[in-house]
């Protein structure tokens, strides 16, 4: 069996939405069936899993004085950035040129390494080839290349005159390095035939289009053109005002038009039907319209010459971005031999806001190359932390044995554990906590925290401690020091150990037995881990002196706000023995 | 051997000495170790890396031209098979072997031009063919044939590299050994 590293997972209270914003306010946790509502936290339940975070990841809202979990916080984006060439990429570009790096920045397609733009050397001319120019210089080309797999663009035909722009260069570019024309540039060879005029340039460019592949792009932008125009003119003479401008189904008349076609019945225009009914389809290649091409009798031969392994996987087609320069789904990938470079996503630096009170909890700088954070408030300096180590304690055979980590637990035998609670924040705390006397689950186990209620001092500065320390030698020595014996002495009701701003007590476990009676299922995963939850309730007072500086009349000095949080855990201690 | 060692690795035991044929223009660093009791043939301009372990206790061992064998590797391994044969390994020319490679011994093949990478193990009697490259901490089990230009990457796949680049790499490995050359200091007659 895996041996288990004893763990805290803390609940985030947004899992009871209905406390979700106001400070919780719990039962007293000395009775075991904690909770308001519910029954005692139950770590095996299938919904707990989803709510349960270590440390590390939780954060806390300073105005709601509430934990916040990376599910309940609310997300806005800073920056996006590309992970490859860390550059920034404003979010207006984004709209126009999509979540993808524009730049040079691309992953083999077969094994998603970067790709790297070289140069490829020609070989150099015959010479026997009488060249007129010998001064020509060798045109370098450029490819992109993987290092760790050694997948060329030259693969896929593809080559590059310009080291950079890769991105630019490649849209303009098929497999095989026959050339396609990108958006604009259709536009504006449209634009310049329209200027030369008449009807036989018109044609001529009707017929230019059709004989042409049409890929993917120029498909969707005549067919938008098609339809823009068609919806144009069911519109026309409708109240006189078309010659206003195209308003197309956005005119405040059509509008209403339409509305009383669905709300009308009697009352609607008989004029309107008629209008609405002079769309038609696309007919041409010109306004969008293409033809299937049902014939895959070549790729099913090309299939069946080749390997398994030659064609795409799946997560491979998914990850190519949408080839503009192929015919819709006639250009779908099949084989590794077509798979072009992917350019990568961009990637995003967040700041999270409390979904309450919308205070910012973590704002990161704006900058790609810094990992500074501006505000972080982090649960780790609120909450105290909890660490978890086995004590074995000297039976009446014999010295102690050393406790190993993570080392199985006998059942029906009651081990020792040393919580330490460490104080993060500059005010003493109180502690409650509370434990059910049996854990649930198929197995419960018996838990006794021996100290239910303690107090840790505050997180004072060292210097400070040790000044303090000079006054009373004596008295907290003897308290601190681990000695011979204390370890005896597991009483109830006492702290095992105190520190500056730490305090450690005992938790006597009596782990249960696994055996399974019969007709009962088999052990399933994870369920001999023991894990007990935990309520912990602290209280502390804050000097509410600086904050509100516009308060009354009446205040002279410091007022000792009190405040407290509450919040499950989960403890995982080990796991217990089989058979 | 000087007395003082600094290193935290177990130390080297060493085995009989081997005859040896090499080349006049080799560079072989002091701290390489050849043991064995067959012929170890190392030819021109090849560059042994210190602490490169050559065993031709299972067979001969035969190293061609301009090629490079790093720090830590293992030629001749005797693996689970645990056969002597006539010819434990054989390096083609412009072979480069990676740091912490372990080629075992048993009539294994490694074709001209290939790149063993970083920690990889090649089982006893494999055949590599020209111009493959494996990536770091390939293994290869024993017997295996490899064809030429193959990459194997990831988790064991296999593709044919088709970038034409042999010519240059070769090209690449002899400006390499020329840098190593200044750089190594050698020391052939340790071994003769």
């Amino acid at each position: 069996m895996a041996p288990l590293n004893p763990y805290t997972y803390i609940q985030c209270p947004c899992s009871d939405s209905a406390s979700l914003g106001r400070p919780s306010d719990p039962t007293s946790p000395a009775s075991a069936d904690g909770d308001e509502e519910d029954n005692t936290f139950d770590p095996r339940a299938p919904r707990a899993n989803f709510s349960l975070y270590p440390l590390e990841y939780l954060l806390y809202c300073e105005d709601c004085h509430q934990i916040r979990c990376p599910r309940c916080i609310a997300e806005e984006i800073a920056t996006y950035f590309c992970p490859s060439c860390l550059f920034e990429v404003p979010s207006s570009n984004l709209k126009s040129e999509g979540n993808r790096c524009t730049r040079s920045c691309f992953q083999c397609p077969i094994c998603i390494g970067p790709l790297s733009v070289t140069s490829i050397e020609m070989p150099p001319s015959d010479p026997n080839l009488l060249a007129p120019d010998r001064a020509a210089t060798p045109h370098t080309t450029y490819s992109l290349i993987c290092s760790y797999c050694n997948w060329s663009s030259t693969e896929i035909g593809i080559q590059f005159d310009k080291p950079n722009s890769i991105h630019a260069q490649l849209a303009k570019i098929r497999n095989g390095g026959a050339s396609r024309l990108t958006a604009k540039e259709r536009k504006e060879r449209r634009k310049e035939l329209s200027h030369r005029g008449g009807e036989a340039a018109a044609a001529a460019a009707s017929e230019a289009a059709a004989g042409q592949d049409v890929d993917l792009e120029t498909q969707f932008a005549n067919l938008k053109l098609f339809y823009t125009s068609q919806l144009a003119d069911p519109n026309a003479g409708d109240t006189g005002f078309s010659s206003l401008g195209d308003l197309g189904f956005s005119s405040p008349s059509s509008l209403s038009r339409i509305m009383n076609l669905y709300t009308g019945g009697k009352l609607h225009d008989p004029r309107a039907k008629s209008k609405l009914g002079a769309m038609r389809e696309a007919v041409t290649a010109d306004e969008g319209l293409l033809e299937a091409d049902l014939d895959e009798s070549s790729l099913i031969a090309q299939l069946h010459q080749s390997d398994f392994l030659d064609t795409a996987s799946s997560t491979q087609i998914c990850s190519q971005p949408p080839n503009l320069g192929e015919p819709h789904l006639h250009g779908a990938v099949r084989f590794n031999s077509s798979l072009r470079p992917v350019p990568y996503l961009l990637r995003t630096k967040r700041s999270k806001r409390c979904p309450a009170c919308r205070h910012i909890v973590s704002k990161p700088e704006a900058k790609v190359l810094t990992t500074r954070f501006r505000i972080r408030l982090v649960a780790g300096s609120y909450i105290p932390s909890i660490s978890i180590r086995r004590l074995n304690l000297p039976g009446p055979n014999g010295p102690a044995a050393p406790a190993i980590l993570g080392d199985l637990l006998e059942p029906l035998k009651p081990v020792h554990f040393v919580l330490t609670f460490k104080n993060p924040i500059f005010e003493s705390l109180k502690v409650t906590l509370g434990a059910p006397a049996k854990t649930p689950g198929r197995f419960p186990s018996k838990v006794t925290v021996l100290c239910p209620q303690f107090d840790i001092d505050a997180n004072t500065d060292v210097w400070d401690e040790a000044l303090k320390d000079n006054d009373r030698e004596s008295s907290s020595r003897s308290r601190r020091r681990a000695g011979t014996e204390s370890q005896f002495q597991v009483e109830v009701g006492k702290i095992w150990e105190r520190g500056r701003n730490w305090v450690s007590i005992i938790v006597e476990i009596v782990p249960a037995s696994l055996k399974l009676e019969a007709g009962q299922d088999a052990l399933r995963e994870d369920e001999d881990v023991l894990e007990i939850p935990m309520f912990v309730r602290i209280e502390w007072e804050v000097e509410n002196g600086g904050e509100d500086a516009a308060s009354g009349p009446g205040r002279d000095k410091d007022q000792q706000e009190k405040r407290e949080l509450a919040y499950w855990c989960v403890l995982g201690l080990g796991r217990i023995k089989q058979g | 051997m000087s007395s003082k060692r600094h290193s935290i690795l177990p130390a080297v035991s060493a085995g009989p000495k081997p005859p040896v044929h090499f080349s006049s223009s080799i560079t072989i660093a002091d701290s390489a170790l050849l043991t064995g009791t067959n012929l170890i043939t190392i030819s021109s301009e090849s560059v042994i890396h210190p602490r490169a372990k050559l065993d031709s206790l299972a067979g001969r061992i035969t190293i061609g031209r301009r090629c490079v064998v790093h720090e830590r590797t293992m030629l001749g391994a005797i693996g689970t098979s645990g056969k002597v044969t006539e010819q434990a390994v054989t390096l083609g020319d412009y072979v480069t072997v990676e740091v912490a490679a372990s080629i075992e011994a048993g009539n294994t093949i490694i074709g001209e031009g290939t790149t063993i990478g970083v920690g990889s193990k090649i089982g006893a009697g494999a055949v590599i063919g020209k111009h493959c490259t494996l990536t770091p901490h390939t293994e290869i089990p024993a017997g295996e044939v490899v064809p030429d230009f193959t990459v194997i990457y990831s988790n064991g796949m296999r593709r044919i590299d088709k970038r034409g680049v042999a010519d240059l790499k070769n090209k690449g490995q002899a400006r390499q050994i020329e840098v190593l050359r200044r750089m190594i200091p050698t020391n052939p007659a340790k071994f003769a």
